[in-house]
């Protein structure tokens, strides 16, 4: 590796990834939706659409709604369940020879353990626990907002399997390096940040909430910010990579991630404006590197001025 | 790769609110069947965000045509009706599935509401190239004359045409679904195929269903990524569950649809 030729392999938890940029859970469904538009043999790794034990119908509709630069989403952890997942998602996704992260979502505990347990096969690289969408009653967020139901479910995840467990931290909590915390204690192999914060939009001509659930997640560029921040106070309070994320657009607001202390960044609501955004990015922290004359992305890990 | 550059061509204000954009786009004009649609993208910034998905009213491949009627319901759409001649777009598209193409001279009947007329004027005119013609009637229905938006364009490619208006400023007074029980008991059609608001179609697919006359509708919601891939753009599925607007729609047959869950709220 050379300035010329800069090196953007990173690693985390284990996993050798050729480059820092992935998708982020929900926004690329199992990755054959975007097979047409890009190249997915160039991404670091996919973070596919949650997978939960049974089929989930998902919410009523309107489920999306713009907002000032941003939208806000209530799905509801739509998908076929974990069988059909590993049956026909699974092998189609391994075909691109990336690395593999399985999103998980539960109702308790022991339904993590369970999930966890049966995506311990091959095809599989490593497990991301959502532990904080914002769009289901009595999961995810319930546990991502306390520190003790953050710990025992990251404990009983990381007994159930021997691949990387990532931990999804939700941003709708009061300190979230707390909860950072809690997952590093509980045995987590690096941390995903930030789930979308939690929001609403009224139709004030009908007088009622423009989202069938109500409440939404918000992502996109607007929260940019708010994910920056939380990606450089959680590099300080823990010693576990982090994987960035919260309105990535472009190389540059990668690096942003990156400086502030990501390993790795997944870009979420960028794929629906640009689908091929993800190849552009990585050509960009490239140019980045050459034109800064790093040789190593891994090098910028952190690398803010403090 | 479905997804295309263009050229706006010409943009013209058809009524209050609506526009008429001619875009120069080989690629859709080549591909595009009746009933599919683009994904604009309004322009490069991140406010408007996301694209917009917008019926394809006309395709002319010869001409390297493509033409779209936009009404404008918010700011993206807003932005698309002040845009000048040769402002630059990036599409997705054609991009959904179509309506069923009509076989032979078989008598199909077509009831459009507003804006909802777009995707019926792209069928009717594909049916003006077939050998034999499909018969074609219509029924277009609207608050007012004014939400008969490119009325001329499409009786232009109708065998019959019914003009209804709430107002009763054009054609009949009432409501299209007023009209539509009467001309199917008077002459069946093979088929209906509608596109307007959720309830006029939801009327449309009980009126169709009760005469046993197989309806396909083409709906509308709010889009994230038009490729299937966020699940954004679900509506409820007779067979429990959702479908996606996007990939296994806009166009649906009537009874995949569950009216009573869309309609609930």
């Amino acid at each position: 590796m050379s300035v010329a030729h800069p090196d953007l392999s990173v690693e985390i938890a284990g996993l050798s990834l050729q480059n820092p940029i992935m998708s982020a859970s929900g926004t690329f469904g199992y990755g054959t939706e975007y097979a047409e538009y890009l190249d997915l043999s160039k991404l670091g790794a996919i973070v596919t659409k949650a997978v939960t034990l049974e089929p989930r119908e998902g919410n009523p509709p309107p489920r999306v709604r713009e907002t000032p630069a941003g939208m806000l989403n209530a799905i509801g952890l739509q998908n076929p369940g974990a069988e059909v997942f590993i049956r026909e998602k699974l092998p189609e996704l391994r075909a691109f020879g990336v690395p593999v992260i399985a999103n998980i979502s539960g109702r308790s505990v022991d339904e993590f353990a369970r999930l966890a347990e049966m995506l311990s096969i091959e095809g599989v690289d490593a497990l991301e626990v959502n532990i904080s969408c914002p769009n289901v009653e009595h999961e995810g967020m319930t546990f991502g907002v306390d520190c003790e139901m953050t710990g025992r479910l990251t404990e009983a995840v990381c007994a159930a399997t021997d691949l990387p467990v990532i931990v999804k931290l939700s941003p709708n909590v009061t300190d979230i390096t707390v909860i950072a915390r809690a997952a590093e204690e509980a045995g987590a192999d690096a941390l995903s940040l930030i789930n979308t914060l939690l929001g609403m939009s009224i139709d004030v001509e009908r007088r009622r909430p423009h989202l069938g659930n109500v409440t939404g997640g918000l992502s996109g560029p607007a929260v940019r910010p708010v994910a920056v921040r939380m990606v450089y106070e959680v590099s300080r309070a823990v010693d576990l990579p982090l994987i960035g994320m919260g309105g990535v657009m472009c190389a540059s607001d990668a690096l942003e991630l990156i400086l502030a202390g990501a390993t790795a960044v997944a870009v979420g609501t960028a794929n629906f404006v640009e689908p091929a955004t993800m190849e552009a990015i990585i050509r960009g922290l490239a140019d980045y590197c050459r034109r800064h004359q790093v040789v190593a992305i891994a090098e910028l890990v952190g690398a803010v001025a403090r | 790769m479905p997804r295309a550059h263009a050229t706006l061509i010409s943009r013209e204000r058809v009524t209050e609110g609506h526009y008429l954009l001619t875009l120069d786009c080989a690629e859709v004009a080549q591909n595009a069947r009746p009933g599919q649609f683009v994904h604009l993208r309004v322009g490069d910034g991140t406010d408007p965000l996301l694209r917009r998905p917008l019926s394809i009213m006309l395709s002319q491949p010869d001409r390297r045509e493509v033409q779209i009627l936009v009404r404008t319901v918010g700011r993206g759409t807003g932005i698309v009706a002040t845009h000048d001649e040769g402002t630059r777009y990036d599409l997705l598209g054609p991009l959904g599935s179509g309506w069923s193409i009509p076989q032979g001279d078989e008598p199909v009947l077509l009831v459009a509401g507003g804006i909802g007329v777009a995707p019926l004027i792209f069928l009717a005119d594909s049916t003006r190239m077939a050998d034999p013609q499909p018969y074609v009637r219509a029924i277009f229905g609207g608050l007012t004359t004014e939400s008969l938006v490119c009325w001329t364009e499409f009786a232009a490619r109708c065998d019959e045409f019914i003009a209804v208006t709430e107002d009763g400023s054009t054609g009949e007074t009432g409501l299209v679904t007023d009209v539509l029980a009467p001309e199917l008991d008077r002459d069946p059609p093979v088929r209906v195929y509608a596109c307007g608001p959720d309830g006029m179609l939801a009327a449309v697919a009980r009126i169709c269903a009760e005469a046993g006359v197989p309806c396909e509708v083409s709906m509308e919601q709010w889009m994230g990524c038009g490729v299937g891939a966020c699940l954004g753009c679900a509506i409820p599925s007779s067979a429990g569950g959702y479908v996606r607007v996007c990939t296994e729609g806009p166009v649906f047959d009537a009874t995949q649809i569950d009216w009573e869950r869309l309609m609930s709220r």
